[in-house]
């Protein structure tokens, strides 16, 4: 169908499930998509189009890429993450004239990993940063050097800046040999939880061009680290933008010699923020900005979110992979207080099916965690799994229902750290911040 | 008492938590106050001795991993075979499962080839064509019936086995075949994941007696364990999916 057409119903559509309330999520999308299938290639967006994709990170760093750059242009961004083509398209479609002209300086966009060749085969793009690929579930997507591949090969007819983290070679790789596109490479220097071997388990052990095993100087986490191939010039990167002096408990760090205060307080957020310095630098952003956008930057919607229940102090994190959680457990390790922990795992089509995931996340490290409650659809195996790391098995507790579990979790005082999957956040958040107490009573 | 287990290639083949089989049975070990060592070796390490072991336990990984280890492999099997004779218990996972075959054939057709040390042999069932999902089988483990839960994730379907590790009692629906793996006395090959180990404490158990019978040329006599949070897990699941 013409896509002037398309554009315009669309919009109504648009427009209708905004009079009935509704947000229209990935409606408007997939109807463009279904009308015309190459209606992609009818945007003409007049700014620089920003692509940031990934296993983990995308939706925190769009968002500070876009908190950043809104300094300094209008920006146009699909913050909440509905980072397919029809979530996309969706947000096209809203944005643009019924010319299909999308009128902004910037236009942010989080794109699935797997969506990078289809979306971006009929939308320009000027800049891609890559941040991480590590195992995500893995019965829904097939394997990681499959993805790398099918990225790479988008890659070969690529021009714009390619952004990339010169710190996990599953990333650093898609720079190597590369003519066409201009490379930069990030990283950040190493911190005081690095380690000299994997703690994690992770991807990429041996080198992609010539199959010698990988050498390390350090790991910070997962298989992301300083490290370089023994046999051809594999990891021998300029670094182009670096964060440094990094202290995740007083929340500061270091950029081109600037002290920065962040609330970021993860070793992979630190490699998000470096992404989008890298970025801002291309785009000659001044540094007041990225001071500004980093020290007021909050973090929401289940990802490291602090909230105070029943005069509990509680923090809320959502997980998808084994790497997002063993940084979640290692992040509540520097916290040295007593405290509880709670585990929601669901085993839906958007979670993976596949729970097997859960023994890749290191439980036989945990600091002052005096009792376990696990919940969901797969709870029993979240404590299977708890209780094989090592973890005393009188302390794990097991509620089928979230509503129980959350009951259970608040009828003890003291500090709470509560993990959740994907399909799992919604119920888990409003169980949590609904929960009321029966602190009255007593 | 020592458990010793071989594990072949960690580095590489890790997908799919298979290494927590290996957490399992040092857990199930320990709780018996029997000590459990984990040896590993990977590609240009020195020569293991495999018939010093109770265990050698291989899981899956990428195919490109798969081909740059099976020349490796090759070098010992008339080692493996000697260890198999011997006693020793052999478990291996998916991609381990295929190597100990005659052969693998890719999507493109290409054949790589196994150890042979036993007769089946694996065709990929295209690209686009993995089996996937939860699966429950009914297998014989020490003369009982026993429903082993777990998760099969592989292109490739294994052919001419003489003897299966168990009947299908559930799968994923676009699965073809009825029967699962391939089981001897001490030997297991499997494409199930989950880990396997994880939800079949029997199986585990199962496993830790031969092994021990072999090097102790006796039968052992296993503690039972406080299997509660194992024994619900199955339940659930079982209630779930039969
Ligand atoms: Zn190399």
């Amino acid at each position: 169908m013409y896509y002037k057409i398309v554009i315009l119903i669309c919009k109504f559509v648009y427009k209708f499930m905004k009079l009935l309330g509704k947000n229209g999520g990935t409606l408007p999308g997939n109807i463009a998509l279904r009308l015309n299938k190459n209606i992609l290639k009818h945007f003409n967006i007049t700014g620089n189009v920003i692509a940031v994709t990934g296993t983990n990170g995308k939706t925190s760093t769009t968002n500070l890429i876009s908190n950043i750059l809104s300094n300094s242009g209008s920006v146009v961004s699909n913050r909440e993450g509905n980072n397919i083509n029809t979530g996309i398209t969706s947000l096209l479609v809203k944005n643009c004239d019924l010319s299909g002209n999308i009128k902004c300086d910037y236009l942010v966009l989080e794109c699935d990993e797997h969506y990078i060749p289809v979306v971006f085969k009929d939308l320009k793009l000027d800049s891609f940063v890559v941040l991480n690929f590590f195992r995500d579930q893995l019965d829904r997507t097939g394997e990681v050097e499959t993805l790398i591949q099918k990225i790479d090969k988008f890659l070969e007819g690529y021009t714009g800046n390619l952004i990339l983290n010169s710190d996990d070679p599953n990333v650093s790789r898609l720079g190597f040999n590369k003519s066409k596109c201009k490379v930069y490479y990030y990283g950040v220097e190493k911190f005081s939880g690095a380690t000299s071997s994997m703690r994690d388990r992770g991807e990429g052990k041996y080198c992609p061009f010539c199959s010698a095993r990988l050498e390390y100087d350090y790991y910070q986490y997962s298989h992301v680290g300083k490290f370089h191939c023994p046999n051809c010039d594999f990891g021998k990167n300029n670094i182009d933008s670096i964060v440094s002096g990094i202290d995740l408990k007083k929340g500061k760090f270091e950029y081109n010699n600037k002290t920065f205060e962040t609330r970021y307080n993860t070793i992979y957020n630190m490699y998000n923020v470096s992404a989008a310095f890298m970025l801002s630098s291309i785009y000659d952003i001044s540094m007041d900005y990225l001071y500004e956008s980093v020290k007021g930057f909050e973090l929401n919607n289940g990802r490291l979110e602090s909230v105070v229940i029943n005069d509990c102090p509680t923090v809320l994190n959502l997980v998808k992979n084994p790497t997002g959680a063993n940084v979640t457990i290692n992040y509540m390790n520097q916290d040295d207080e007593h405290k509880e922990m709670m585990f929601v795992l669901n085993d839906k089509i958007a979670d993976g099916k596949d729970v097997s995931w859960i023994w890749d996340i290191n439980f036989s490290i945990l600091n002052n965690v005096d009792r376990i409650i696990t919940s969901g659809t797969r709870a029993y195996d979240m404590a299977v799994r708890i209780k094989n790391s090592g973890y005393d098995v009188k302390k794990i507790e097991v509620y089928q229902s979230i509503d129980e579990a959350v009951n259970n979790l608040y009828k003890n005082n003291g500090k709470k750290y509560v993990i959740f999957n994907y399909t799992a956040t919604t119920d888990t958040r409003r169980a949590v911040l609904n929960y009321k107490g029966d602190k009255n009573g007593l | 008492m020592v458990y010793k287990i071989l594990y072949l290639y960690p580095d590489l083949l890790d997908l799919y938590g298979d290494s927590g089989n290996i957490e399992v049975l040092k857990y199930r070990l320990q709780k018996r106050g029997i000590e459990c060592q984990v040896d590993t070796y990977s590609i240009l390490e020195d020569k293991p001795n495999f018939s010093d072991y109770n265990l050698i336990f291989m899981g899956g990984g990428a195919d490109r991993e798969q081909s740059i280890l099976s020349e490796d492999l090759v070098k010992y099997k008339e080692d493996i075979i000697s260890a198999i004779d011997k006693g020793v218990f052999v478990l291996l996972i998916c991609g381990g499962f295929q190597l100990f075959g005659k052969y693998y054939k890719d999507a493109d057709g290409q054949v790589i080839d196994g150890l042979g040390i036993f007769d089946y042999y694996t065709v990929s069932g295209g690209k686009r064509n993995r089996n996937i999902g939860n699966i429950i089988i009914e297998s014989q483990i020490d003369g009982e019936p026993y429903k082993v839960i777990g998760f099969e994730n592989h292109g490739g379907i294994t052919y001419d086995i003489s003897n299966s590790f168990g009947k299908i009692l559930y799968k994923n629906p676009n699965n073809t075949y009825d029967f699962e793996g391939f089981m001897l006395d001490n030997v297991i090959g499997t494409y199930l994941h989950g880990p396997l180990l994880s939800k079949n404490p029997a199986l585990a158990d199962y496993i830790i007696k031969i092994g021990l019978k072999c090097k102790n040329k006796k039968e052992i006599e296993l503690e039972p364990l406080d299997d509660e949070l194992e024994n619900k897990c199955r339940d659930v699941l079982i209630t779930q999916f039969l």
